[in-house]
């Protein structure tokens, strides 16, 4: 037996070596997928927050300085804790050093929602931020929260900014964001929070391949049944032909592309939805096509909601020609197909030429302003807002990270430094977004439990992808637990 | 509060048992009757109140729906009993110490000193307990009878509607069959072990077995179909991860006990999974079953040119991906337990046993198993707390749940809802029926297996 010893010691050694090389792996791996699903702007995800948890706690991030006394202290609480908080940073420092007096610090959270829950905490506790950011789904929940004092939480970032040019010296951009963004976080006809980082679902096609099949890129939903049974009847098919993640967000897009809404008085924005539609015409009509493509062998459900992952590595692997994703990953995607030797052109997101007078929705997040701040702190934080998205740092944001540039003035830059002409790929995404119709429809749907109401869709997706359910049946389903969420949550808001 | 007539019925009919309950207890043990009977009348208004009062008789009220009430009335005859049971405990306090005396083979250390030393000691982790466990608790029954989102102030008042909202058999006539089935066969099954002799006895614990059985089919009918799923997986992904596993560990431990070569490096690597926590052990098996860059995946495609079915879109394959990986990171400590239970198997009965001529699978089916019993019963309790509690995080990054829910067992389900779904006073009526099954399960186990398990003594 005492021979062993020495061996069992050291193969409980080597565990050990191995079980921590094991952990660092896995580190490194969640590191790349944070970096590379740079999508984490549409919705928190449970599969994404907790590999950024892993992040946040093995790399050392050196905490905000101590603000010196002398100067105004202005939290601002972002759910991003890549590359984009480091921007995020950069920009900060950059404000307090040309604007003396404040310091700006920016705290990152690993998703939108801890970052919500914390503020309201800080709010309670008399130490809040000055200004958080909160994704689009949940504007209506954002414009009605409250503190546990009952008080508003946040407060209308027009009406603070009261019709001035310039804050502190910083001119104000607010009246040049890009329509689409400006429609969406206008309530009421106030713009409420600063819109920042905002893309839109695209399609991405893989020209090497469509050469090969001799396929055009396709412009619309019969374009894409055309090009797919070219694909998989030719000789020598992929895969598969065509993914998306299933995220509420792209159906929103297919929906608003027919005009159709999801929310009664003008998709809540002439008065406070309290019916939700997730049974239209426009709704059967795409999961139909959605579930038909399946049923033919073109479409891939990956099996797992929201996965952002692994539709960008189906296509990054070529096992797809076709992807439709959120225009934030393009420079990505667009360098993906670079290091692998095949081309990647942008498309608009496939619509229903049957039914198509509407046009597409912004996806992102926007930034809140607190209420009830102290006015030297309300300025500070609303020319930091405005510094943001001023020109050079909207157009450095959208080459970064591929968001739209969300100032006329910012893409009107990009232009003229010729950007467009390097990589068109990124033109798409705003010309989309350009090419909508003013109308309900493609303001997008201002409801209450919005989020909780794009879970009840995705679950029915998954539901009619995988267990081949009939769409119009399983959508009579959600649409009972969608009205019931918006129910609920009109009794307890309004009511309340 | 209000208290309507149904409500003041329900008590006087609770107290009149009561009452009944105790005079009869007490007649037979031979104590005054008439107070008996007055404990018992008390006992049987204070537990039903327990449940009432909190509720403000809400299931009673013009609003409730025959669902509702019957809710509220379980609840309350619950109180009833354990109440009655106190109340026929204080009644006789030594003839309860010798039933428990009588039931309990096992033999404890006796605790000599004053009665109140132990509770002393125990005050730090009571304490602790308290403020962290059971004052939360508290506030989750508080939650589960309200309409409230997190992250928001506002709160409505729902009754028992986050419970029954749950409940919503396709046919109530059948599933009141299958309750009144299984309570002929556990009253019978009680009766018959009551009368002493071995026969009667072996036929009681079928019926109560089967009653078990009938238990389960009931709860399986009382429910949505959509909470049904819920309770189908949990049934499925516990008992798959317990038997399987236990079965599993029980056989490499007694091969890893042997006597051989490097035998303490095998116990050392068996063991190893052990100290993997339950998200890695999620993240490892995605890594080596993920049909689109899994290792497995890559070795098929090379080698043979298959490919791998894709286990997220396949319920059934979902299932038992998780199963496996749960069986797997349980293991480690399952052996870490056998094996040292195998120490204590005494070598003077399997060496009887071998001059008997009893061969490998005889040694082990009838002396290991038997002596290694008490700790079964131990990995039984512990393992499905495991399965129900612990496996969240493997199933949260191998499947989060899916495919459509075919892998979202009770405690996933309680996340899904109060956390991403933010409903907390559902999440909170979900956790307490979680609660309620785990209580259920462990009494049910601790009657059960408990009684076969053999101590050596």
């Amino acid at each position: 037996m005492k021979r062993f010893r020495g061996a069992t010691r050291a193969t409980a050694l080597l565990s050990v070596a191995a079980l921590l090389l094991t952990a660092c792996g896995d580190t490194t791996n969640n590191d790349e997928d944070a970096t590379t699903g740079d999508v984490t702007d549409e919705e928190t995800e449970a599969t994404e927050a907790p590999a950024e948890t892993d992040e946040e706690e093995t790399d050392a991030e050196p905490e905000p300085e101590p603000v010196p006394e002398d100067v105004v202290a202005v939290p601002v609480w972002i759910a991003f804790t890549d590359g984009r908080l480091d921007w995020t940073r950069q920009v900060a420092e950059d404000f307090n050093q040309q604007i003396e007096g404040y310091a700006i610090t920016i705290e990152g959270y690993d998703a939108y929602e801890p970052l919500f829950d914390a503020t309201l905490l800080a709010v309670d506790q008399g130490n809040p931020p000055a200004v958080v950011q909160y994704f689009e789904a949940a504007t209506t929940e954002a414009a009605d929260a409250v503190s546990a004092a009952g008080e508003p939480l946040f407060t209308s970032v027009e009406a603070a900014i009261a019709g001035r040019d310039e804050i502190l010296g910083v001119p104000v951009v607010i009246d040049d964001v890009v329509d689409a963004a400006l429609n969406y976080y206008t309530l009421e006809g106030e713009m409420r929070s600063m819109a920042w980082n905002t893309s839109s679902a695209i399609m991405f096609n893989n020209m090497t391949m469509l050469e090969e099949y001799e396929v055009d890129i396709p412009e619309t939903w019969q374009d894409v049944e055309e090009a797919c049974e070219t694909i998989m009847s030719s000789d020598d098919p992929p895969p598969d032909c065509i993914t998306w993640p299933n995220h509420s967000w792209f159906t929103e897009q297919a929906i608003a592309r027919q005009d159709e809404v999801l929310g009664n008085n003008d998709n809540g924005r002439t008065d406070r939805a309290t019916e939700v539609y997730l049974e239209t015409d426009a709704m059967i009509d795409w999961l139909d096509w959605w579930k038909q493509l399946q049923d033919d062998g073109y479409y891939v459900y990956t099996g797992v909601q929201r996965d952002w992952t692994g539709t960008y590595n189906a296509f990054a692997a070529q096992q797809v020609p076709f992807l439709i994703y959120s225009s934030s990953d393009t420079t990505l995607l667009t360098d993906e197909g670079e290091q692998a030797g095949f081309e990647v052109e942008t498309s608009f997101f496939p619509y229903n030429a049957e039914s198509d007078d509407g046009g597409y929705i912004i996806g992102g997040a926007s930034l809140w302003l607190i209420d009830g701040l102290e006015q030297e702190v309300e300025d500070a934080a609303l020319a930091f807002m405005n510094y943001l998205s001023n020109p050079e740092n909207a157009a450095d944001w959208h080459r970064e990270t591929g968001y739209i540039p969300i100032t006329n003035e910012a893409v009107d830059q990009l232009e003229g430094e010729g950007w467009f002409d390097e990589s068109p790929n990124s033109r798409t995404a705003n010309e989309q977004l350009d090419a909508a119709p003013d109308s309900p429809a493609t303001a997008g749907v201002l409801m209450g439990n919005f989020v909780a109401i794009r879970d009840v869709i995705t679950e029915a997706i998954e539901d009619i992808l995988v267990n081949d359910l009939d769409p119009a049946e399983r959508m009579a389903e959600a649409q009972t637990s969608g009205q019931q969420l918006l129910d609920e949550y009109n009794s307890l808001v309004v009511g309340g | 509060m209000q208290l309507t007539f149904s409500a003041v019925l329900a008590l006087v009919a609770s107290a009149t048992l009561g009452a009944v309950l105790l005079g009869a207890v007490a007649s037979r043990i031979a104590r005054p009757v008439p107070l008996a009977a007055g404990v018992g009348a008390v006992a049987g208004l204070v537990g039903p109140l327990l449940f009432y009062v909190p509720l403000r008789f809400c299931t009673f009220g013009p609003e409730a729906e025959p669902v509702d009430l019957l809710f509220g009335l379980t609840l309350g005859a619950t109180g009833t009993l354990l109440a009655l049971r106190i109340a026929r405990t204080l009644l006789d306090p030594a003839g309860a110490k010798q039933r428990a005396v009588k039931r309990d083979t096992t033999t404890h250390g006796v605790f000599r000193g004053h009665p109140f030393l132990p509770w002393v000691l125990l005050a730090p982790t009571l304490l602790i307990l308290i403020l962290f466990l059971y004052w939360p608790a508290l506030y989750t029954l508080d939650l589960s009878t309200q309409l409230v989102r997190l992250g928001a102030p506002f709160s409505v008042d729902r009754c028992v509607l986050n419970f029954t909202e749950l409940i919503g058999p396709s046919s109530p006539t059948t599933t009141f069959g299958v309750l009144l089935a299984t309570l002929v066969l556990f009253v019978a099954g009680a009766w018959l072990d009551r009368r002493g002799d071995s026969r009667s006895e072996r036929w009681g614990s079928w019926l109560t077995t089967l009653g078990v059985g009938t238990t389960l089919l009931f709860l399986y009918l009382l429910w949505t179909s959509s909470y049904q799923r819920v309770f189908t997986v949990t049934l499925i992904i516990s008992a798959g991860t317990v038997v399987i596993g236990l079965v599993i560990s029980i056989v490499i431990a007694y091969l890893a006990y042997q006597p051989m070569r490097g035998g303490a490096i095998y116990r050392t690597l068996l063991i190893w999974p052990y100290a993997i926590s339950p998200p890695i052990a999620g993240i490892l098996f995605f890594v080596i079953f993920d049909p689109n860059a899994g290792i497995i995946e890559h070795w098929l495609n090379t080698l043979f040119g298959i490919t791998l079915p894709n286990y997220r879109q396949d319920p059934m394959l979902a299932q038992a991906l998780v199963i496996l990986a749960s069986v797997w990171k349980t293991l480690g400590y399952n052996l870490l337990f056998y094996i040292a239970g195998l120490q204590n198997v005494r070598t003077d009965l399997l060496e009887a046993a071998s001059i008997d001529g009893a061969n490998i699978w005889q040694r082990f089916r009838h002396v290991v198993i038997p002596a290694l019993s008490p700790i079964t019963f131990f990995l039984v309790v512990t393992n499905l707390t495991y399965a129900f509690f612990e496996t969240f995080g493997t199933i949260d990054y191998l499947t989060a749940g899916g495919p459509a829910g075919a892998t979202s067992v009770a405690m996933y389900e309680i996340y899904r809802v109060a956390i991403p779904g933010r409903d907390l006073g559902r999440g909170a009526a979900q956790s307490l029926i979680l609660f309620a099954g785990v209580i259920a399960l462990t009494a049910w186990q601790f009657r059960s297996t408990g009684r076969r398990v053999s101590y050596g003594n």
